[in-house]
């Protein structure tokens, strides 16, 4: 892989008769991990498919590396898709599948480059037997060894944890994380969340076509002023803290558990700071405070139903 | 409200669900919405606008067809085609019209596995193979029997006299039979091949190269051999069994067929049909879901 | 042209139990003319109704259209074209390998079984003619349900209509269309390298080499710009 290369998206709007899929949408992606992330029918794969050169967009521009994706074979040379649909050639072996990509890309040794990627998706014993006896993890691994084949700058991959036991799915994560740090732009789609979480911090959450909220979660969420930050914390005297809380006009409500207590604040910053000052002045010593919606989970229910 | 059962905080609300309390109509209704569901999207009804595109497009063909043959009729007092010989000219048509709509019927159920959802219901598995073959003969009869009428229409209104409009319609009713032959023999022989195919694309075209196929088959062993080989080698393609049995029927025709022969197609006719049925049937019975 | 994709394409079309399906044409070609001899027909009527009526009119262009519309058509129906597409290959390459391969593939299918059944009626000079007509035939064929399977996702039933409708049907009917007929072609081509009196020629040679280059150019001309602008929108096809 020579240089890193950007991804970049400049007003692109996909619409079909009155359906609008994608609306709008400026983003770039360079080096690294970003996870596309967003409901079911939000325009996910057709994202990926324009940015893939599988569609054109309706309108604005999709470049890869500054040259458009749309109609250009040769951007292929430095991208690798690995689709939704399952389908691979039934007949094939995983070997031959994954060499026959290597010679289609030209390389002056496939069947080196070939050996390459079967070994990093750890598919070497199993390539000798034909793709149509694989498991659905097993194949997905195949078409990803396929698609790094050429060491491609640019990574593609739409839902790619679909169908994966825990293992599958922990080895990919550590495979495409070993590739972003390696400096290749890596983009996936899930509608999961804990894919994303666990995989990449940056995220581009795509909500009916557009894009509602793009870079690390964790300060989308502190980006998120209306709504209350939720902490919960555990203290030598919850009660007694709690009553001293309410006081203070960052906290708008608090609530006591049976272990612990749950402060909602409505300024992070505010907050934070006069914690510690209450909690001295009452003499009372804080065990835990956690952030408890700042879970990628609660930025997107919250992004989805804004 | 009806009494709520309490538990400990646990309700269960009645919000005026009902169980189903009417009647259940039986297997017949169930044999015939399929058989009225076939019939109607042969023809694209009920679907959308590209599904109409083609059906209809073969019924235009044969009307225009029809339409012309009329007026020569209205103009000159003579026939083009026959009454009965009109489903000849249309049978291009019929295996084009065969090859897009038996695949529709019964390809799909097996491409996209719903058969499960057919037979968990009071359907039996032989009422499915019937109706589906009901709707294909259906479609094929009104495909070329509704151009028909229009010739016969023209031709009682253009005649002059009572007795002519009677020899009319009794022309129209041969054709009519005629039409019916050809729609039995060929769409079973179609919904049978098409029932062996989940892809559509396959289905068509093995329909295509069976019926193609078997015409030289069995016309060059009628033109040349002569006894009993060239009399009944007529049987092999299902276009020399209905010319067949159109002699027998009429007795007059396109397959020359020496008089003594022509019951054996009346009887190959039945059995042809009644063993394609039953094959289908026995498809059915057998196809694992 | 990629040698690659043409080994590829050989394999998915070899490698499955269908291509069996290829077989019993050329069987039923070659078995109707035993038959046929031996019933005693004359040449003229074996050419009419066996070379003619069953080879020119249904198993060139079948065989052809079954070949030609699944070398390409198969893999964009399951999806697997994806593979393919996502290779810095330019798309007339892909589209020129594909040919090759169905090409061959209905050619040798079809002039095999043709050569025999000439030969059989009057000598290898009308067996070279009809399997020299045939291969011709043949490659034509193929490249216009290849680019009917890029353009189409039902390339089999439009294929079906060209060849039962347009050739088998209105071509004879109005004699000006024939120029646009490949089963004319086939028949020129083979009665102009025979040299056979049993066989009509229906256009001049010129006119049939002509149509048959550009039809073949403009099909595979097309279908490449088409493939360049190959969309997948959604998940399923």
């Amino acid at each position: 892989m020579t240089t890193p290369l950007t991804v970049d998206l400049r007003g692109v709007s996909r619409w079909y008769g009155n359906v609008v899929a994608v609306n709008d949408i400026t983003m770039s992606l360079g080096a690294g991990v970003t996870g596309l992330l967003g409901p079911n029918g939000a325009g996910k794969t057709t994202l990926l498919h324009m940015m893939a050169g599988f569609l054109a967009p309706s309108k604005g521009e999709v470049l890869l590396g500054g040259n458009p994706t749309w109609r250009n074979p040769d951007v292929y040379r430095d991208l690798g898709l690995v689709a939704e649909r399952e389908s691979v050639p039934a007949h094939l072996t995983g070997w031959e599948f994954v060499h026959a990509s290597a010679k289609l890309h030209g390389l002056a040794d496939p069947a080196g480059a070939a050996r390459r990627a079967l070994e990093l998706v750890e598919m070497t014993e199993a390539a000798g037997r034909r793709l149509g006896t694989y498991s659905k993890g097993m194949r997905q691994r195949a078409r990803v060894a396929a698609s790094l084949v050429h060491d491609p700058a640019v990574l593609l991959l739409d839902e790619p944890f679909n169908g994966m036991d825990p293992r599958q799915r922990a080895h990919m994560m550590e495979l495409l994380h070993s590739l972003g740090d390696q400096g290749r732009t890596i983009l996936f789609s899930s509608h999961i969340l804990e894919e994303v979480e666990q995989v990449s911090g940056t995220v581009q959450v795509i909500v009916n076509g557009r894009l509602a909220a793009s870079g690390d979660f964790r300060k989308i969420r502190r980006l998120m002023t209306h709504r209350p930050h939720v902490f919960v914390i555990r203290s030598t005297d919850d009660r007694r803290l709690a009553t001293a809380l309410i006081a203070s006009p960052a906290v708008t409500g608090v609530s006591l558990g049976a272990e612990e207590l749950t402060v909602h604040a409505g300024d992070y910053g505010t907050f934070t700071r006069a914690l510690p000052k209450v909690a001295l002045a009452e003499g009372i010593r804080v065990r835990q405070l956690v952030p408890s919606d700042e879970s990628l989970e609660s930025v997107f229910a919250y992004l989805v139903s804004a | 409200m009806s009494e709520a059962v309490d538990t400990g905080g646990s309700r269960i609300h009645d919000i005026g669900y009902r169980r189903y309390e009417g009647t259940n109509l039986g297997r017949l209704y169930v044999a015939r919405s399929l058989y009225t569901h076939g019939l109607r999207s042969a023809f694209g009804l009920g679907r959308s606008a590209k599904a109409k595109i083609f059906p209809w497009i073969m019924v235009g063909l044969l009307g225009a067809f029809a339409v012309v043959v009329a007026a020569v009729r209205a103009q000159t007092g003579e026939m083009i085609v026959g009454y009965q010989e009109f489903q000849q000219v249309a049978r291009v048509i019929v295996i084009i019209f065969l090859a897009v709509v038996a695949p529709e019927l019964v390809s799909r159920d097996l491409r996209n596995k719903t058969l499960p959802l057919y037979f968990s219901r009071p359907l039996r598995r032989t009422d499915y193979a019937l109706a589906k073959l009901a709707a294909v003969i259906s479609a094929v009869f009104l495909l070329v029997a509704g151009p028909l009428t229009i010739v016969g229409a023209a031709a009682a209104f253009s005649v002059a006299d009572v007795s002519g409009v009677w020899a009319e319609v009794r022309g129209l009713l041969g054709g009519y039979t005629m039409i019916a032959v050809l729609a039995v023999i060929h769409g079973s022989i179609a919904l049978l091949i098409a029932s062996l195919a989940s892809k559509r694309a396959f289905a068509a075209g093995a329909i295509a190269a069976v019926f193609l196929v078997l015409v030289p088959i069995a016309q060059i062993p009628h033109e040349l051999a002569h006894g009993a080989i060239g009399q009944l080698s007529l049987m092999i393609s299902p276009d020399g069994m209905v010319d067949g049995l159109q002699e027998f029927l009429f007795g007059k025709g396109d397959a020359n067929l020496e008089p003594g022969y022509r019951i054996y197609y009346g009887v190959g006719a039945v059995a042809l049909v009644a063993a394609v049925v039953t094959a289908l049937i026995t498809r059915y019975r057998k196809v694992s879901l | 042209m990629n040698l690659t994709i043409c080994a590829l394409t050989v394999r998915a079309l070899f490698g499955r139990r269908r291509f069996l399906l290829l077989l019993p044409a050329p069987l039923i070609l070659m078995g109707l003319t035993w038959l046929a001899v031996s019933l005693g027909a004359s040449d003229q009527d074996l050419v009419t109704a066996v070379v003619v009526g069953l080879g020119m009119t249904a198993v060139v262009p079948l065989m052809s259209l079954i070949i030609g519309a699944s070398v390409l058509g198969s893999e964009i129906d399951d999806g697997t074209v994806i593979h393919i597409l996502t290779k810095p290959i330019p798309r007339w390459q892909i589209i020129l390998s594909k040919l090759v391969v169905a090409s061959g593939v209905s050619a040798l299918v079809t002039a095999v079984p043709m050569f025999v059944v000439g030969a059989v009626i009057d000598g290898p000079k009308l067996g070279a003619g009809l399997a020299g007509g045939a291969a011709i035939g043949a490659a034509v064929y193929s490249a216009l349900f290849l680019a009917l399977s890029v353009v189409s996702r039902r390339p089999v039933l439009l294929g079906l209509v060209y060849v039962l409708v347009w050739e088998g049907l209105l071509t004879n009917l109005v004699s000006g269309a024939k120029v646009l007929s490949v089963q004319k072609y086939v028949a020129t081509f083979a009665q102009s390298i025979s040299g056979t009196p049993l066989m009509e020629r229906p256009l001049s040679v010129a006119v049939a080499v002509a149509m048959s280059v550009v039809l073949a150019v403009l099909a595979t001309y097309y279908a490449s710009v088409r493939l360049r602008s190959f969309s997948v929108a959604g998940e399923t096809s």
